[in-house]
């Protein structure tokens, strides 16, 4: 199985530790325990290595040089937008690469939001969604007298209420935007059920997947989506870079947000003809370099696997869903209480022990989770919290770690209800 | 876990299970929701100010964490007798002082959440 799996194939999450340099460090001298992969994943030396290697050996600005390092420049930008479509089992031809998830979202909604939606049509999203999925709807739908509607929550567990689609199906949206999955609820929304009630009605599917492309497999043909972003730091890439997978015939008809070198074809004084394909989306020199940092990102993951990565990540949550309430008896757990519907995270409330108290006293023992209301401020709202504490997994979590949090839990305790 | 004992001393948490001033005023100068937007720690400031422009009353009700609420709470019971400029001229050595402990970068916004919405109360105030 390589040299990432135990004996009987499954992820050893021991060995895959030695791919990330910086578990091994001990910030403010303290062992670090770090679940907040969901905020950003560690990067692997390999990603840090291809980045030095392409910027010391194959630096050219990529598209333009007709000599052989700018090949080598364009070649080395191209061949790893081919690796991250091969990643998600889409065609290179239809992976926008650009700067963040937001971006690609803000792509769609401006782009495509602007063509197509008009006075008193629907836009449709879920209550749980991530700021970049909320935000940019919020502003095109005020921009094109349209109305933004919600998949609503359940106002205890926070679970999106997905058997409340088909009447809502009835307001005949144009476009229906969720997250694969959740950030703060990590639920995996049924997209195969929410395509298919979305297509019914003539709608599209956007997905945003930050959530979702690092932690179990996901082939994007297979999804029913029109649209899917994605972030290149939750999978080990560099902050900067995402990319938008859109259908070819939707890419065809969008037009442009942003404009400038690289996205033409031909340019006269007054005006221009645009590119066609993805290029008419990337306007300016390219992330070539975090290109290629995603790209090698890709091929570790791949090499774990991501049906293991999810596998060993399920044990782990698993885990933290059977012990959090022993530890922890208020502990009010965000999402479904099933791990086989999660993946990646849990995000918990306690009324003894506010979110940032909690993170706080978990640091002392070098245990890093996300408090705060995760970018998804309107689902806090619904669930009248100010915030929850988020422990988020990844291949290289071992169960050492999830003994310092429960550690740190018990620390938090001792504290509050002395 | 020395540091930790100090930013949850008794006192802090004392103020934290209690927060004193939390009976609404019936008719305050000035209301404020002051928010940590990073954090979503919220608090709901009234003041009620003489002619003078001296604080003779204060409430406030909030959630979020300890830091927030007790440094929040401690610093609603330094206010009455003080005058607008009084208050507009404090900073944090102030509010470390009342919670008896150095708060760190990250948590420094919690602990300042109610003397900073107090100034910017008062500071409305000025403006209208």
């Amino acid at each position: 199985m390589g040299a990432w799996h135990n004996a009987n194939g499954t992820l050893d999450p021991v060995k895959v530790r030695a791919a990330y340099p910086i578990l091994a460090t001990t910030p403010g001298g303290r062992p670090l325990h770090y679940l907040d992969s969901a905020a950003t994943a560690q990067r692997p030396q390999r990603v840090v290595d291809a980045v030095s290697n392409y910027l010391l050996t194959a630096n050219a600005n990529p598209h333009r040089g007709s000599y052989t390092l700018g090949q080598m420049a364009t070649e080395g930008y191209e061949g790893a937008r081919a690796r991250i479509a091969k990643y998600l089992n889409v065609p290179a031809s239809e992976l926008v690469m650009l700067g963040s998830a937001t971006e690609a979202l803000n792509l769609v909604a401006r782009s495509w939001g602007k063509a197509n939606l008009r006075r008193g049509d629907v836009v449709l999203v879920t209550e749980a969604e991530h700021h970049a999925n909320l935000i940019p709807w919020q502003q095109i739908t005020r921009e094109m007298d349209a109305d933004l509607e919600f998949i609503p929550v359940d106002d205890i567990t926070g679970e999106i209420l997905w058997d409340r689609l088909d009447s809502l199906m009835k307001l005949k949206p144009k476009i229906v935007a969720v997250g694969h999955v959740s950030n703060v609820l990590g639920s995996i929304a049924p997209l195969a059920q929410i395509a298919e009630a979305a297509h019914a009605v003539g709608a599209l599917l956007c997905v945003d997947g930050c959530q979702a492309v690092a932690n179990m497999p996901v082939s994007i043909p297979d999804l029913g989506a029109d649209f899917y972003a994605f972030s290149a730091h939750k999978m080990g890439g560099l902050f900067s870079g995402g990319g938008l997978w859109a259908r070819a015939d939707l890419l065809a008809e969008m037009a442009p947000i942003e404009t400038g070198g690289d996205m033409i074809r031909g340019v006269r004084l007054r005006d221009a003809d645009f590119a066609e394909g993805t290029q008419r989306f990337e306007a300016g020199t390219p992330d070539a370099s975090g290109a290629v940092a995603l790209a090698a990102a890709c091929d570790l993951l791949d090499e774990f696997g991501r049906d293991k990565i999810h596998a060993h990540e399920s044990l782990m949550l698993e885990r933290v869903l059977r012990e959090l309430p022993e530890v922890l008896p208020d502990a009010r757990i965000l999402g479904p209480r099933d791990a086989s519907q999660r993946a990646g995270l849990v995000a918990f409330s306690s009324d003894l022990v506010h979110a940032h108290d909690l993170a706080e006293i978990l640091d002392r023992r070098g245990v890093a989770i996300r408090a705060g209301h995760h970018c998804a401020m309107p689902l806090h709202e619904q669930l009248e919290l100010s915030a929850s504490a988020r422990v988020s997994v990844a291949p290289y979590t071992t169960n050492d770690d999830l003994d310092a949090l429960f550690a740190g839990l018990r620390d938090a305790r001792t504290v509050f209800e002395r | 876990m020395g540091g930790m004992d100090d930013l949850y001393r008794e006192q802090i948490l004392e103020h934290h299970r209690r927060p004193h001033n939390q009976a609404p005023l019936a008719a305050p100068s000035v209301s404020l929701e002051g928010r940590n937007p990073n954090c979503g720690d919220v608090i709901n400031l009234q003041l009620q100010l003489d002619d003078a422009g001296v604080i003779t009353d204060v409430a406030f009700s909030g959630r979020g964490c300890a830091i927030s609420q007790a440094g929040t709470s401690l610093i609603t019971d330094e206010l009455r007798g003080k005058s607008v400029d009084e208050i507009l001229g404090l900073g944090s050595p102030f509010v470390m002082e009342l919670l008896g402990v150095e708060v760190g970068p990250s948590r420094i916004h919690c602990a300042l959440l109610g003397l900073e919405t107090t100034q910017k109360a008062l500071a409305t105030l000025r403006t209208t």
